[in-house]
């Protein structure tokens, strides 16, 4: 399935992306796409219902996690 | 093989305009709202980029948008058809809440991905297709370069405002 | 899975790993160990052990989190 080669070559280019960046502000959306091509790998991997579940748990996991590294890189949520 | 890298390319095409419309007709590059995506947009907009542009990005970073919706959705139709295109966007709602989104850029890019991609699948396109495309798409937006990618979001704002 | 792609991941989580080691900057760190995280996961789904998949991919945000507020308190 050329779609699973695919989506793992633009997990790595990705992956090198996030790391060589210096800027946080900058690493986050790298680290987004990284996150776009591992929850499609793991569906494209395993065809489950369950696998649907883990890849939205990855993505909605993943997301909320740069969100928190995001607010806390800006100085935090604003009282 | 010729054939599914020709059907993944159309369908990042498709994906492409699909989130993109959805993403901006939500207000996504609107400034002012999460406290992290401003943070993105602003280093996105000192390496040169523009900010309206680095908003939508910031925000597709920090919250499940139609970008997120659409590739959930694909990966639902391939793996139980409109259902699971339909589960998934309830997912990706509520995983918007989770992430203190009040919006629904997710959930309706989520909702009209399904209808789309099924439809595509009946006219010879591969669920997966759309995967990959999707992938490839937000890799055009996010993974390339910032500085023009977040020019081209700007002056699409634009249009819309 | 083919080796290629198992050797894909792998390097993932290699890089990951190395450059949180290597980082010197604290949110660079906690990015590279997500960039580990997103290496190892497809293993885990490959081998079909998809339930353990859902608690790795819930649990390691909530502890990126945590470790967010110790930074910000140490900060502080």
């Amino acid at each position: 399935m050329i779609a699973l080669y695919v989506v793992a070559a633009i997990a790595v280019f990705a992956a090198i992306r996030v790391i060589v960046e210096k800027n946080t502000g900058r690493k986050l959306p790298y680290a987004n796409v990284l996150g776009f091509a591992v929850s499609g790998a793991v569906v494209l991997l395993i065809d489950h219902p369950l696998a649907l579940v883990a890849a939205a748990a990855y993505f909605v996991g993943s997301t909320l996690e740069s969100n928190a590294i995001a607010s806390t890189y800006a100085g935090g949520v604003k009282r | 093989m010729l054939d599914e890298i020709l059907h993944i390319m159309a369908a990042a095409i498709i994906s492409w305009i699909l989130f993109v419309t959805v993403d901006i007709f939500f207000k996504l590059p609107e400034t002012g709202g999460v406290s992290g995506a401003s943070a993105i947009a602003r280093d996105i907009e000192a390496g040169g980029g523009a900010l309206s542009g680095g908003t939508m990005m910031g925000n597709i970073v920090c919250s499940p948008d139609a970008s997120a919706g659409t590739l959930l959705a694909a990966c639902g139709v391939y793996v139980a058809g409109i259902t699971g295109g339909l589960a998934a966007a309830v997912m990706v709602y509520v995983g918007n809440r989770i992430c203190h989104d009040p919006g629904y850029a997710g959930t309706t890019g989520a909702v009209l991905a399904t209808f789309v991609i099924y439809a595509f699948t009946l006219a010879g396109f591969a669920a997966t297709d759309f995967i990959a495309g999707m992938v490839i798409a937000i890799l055009t937006i996010q993974g390339l370069s910032h500085v023009h990618a977040s020019r081209l979001l700007a002056r699409l704002w634009r249009v819309r405002q | 899975m083919i080796l290629i792609l198992e050797a894909a991941f792998g390097f993932i989580a290699l890089v990951g790993a190395i450059s949180a080691a290597l980082i010197r900057d604290s949110y660079g760190k906690l990015i590279s160990l997500g960039v580990l995280v997103a290496g190892i996961l497809p293993f885990i789904v490959d081998r079909g052990y998809i339930d353990v998949a859902i608690t790795v991919a819930l649990i390691a945000p909530i502890a990126t989190i945590f470790v967010l507020m110790v930074a910000r308190r140490e900060e502080a």
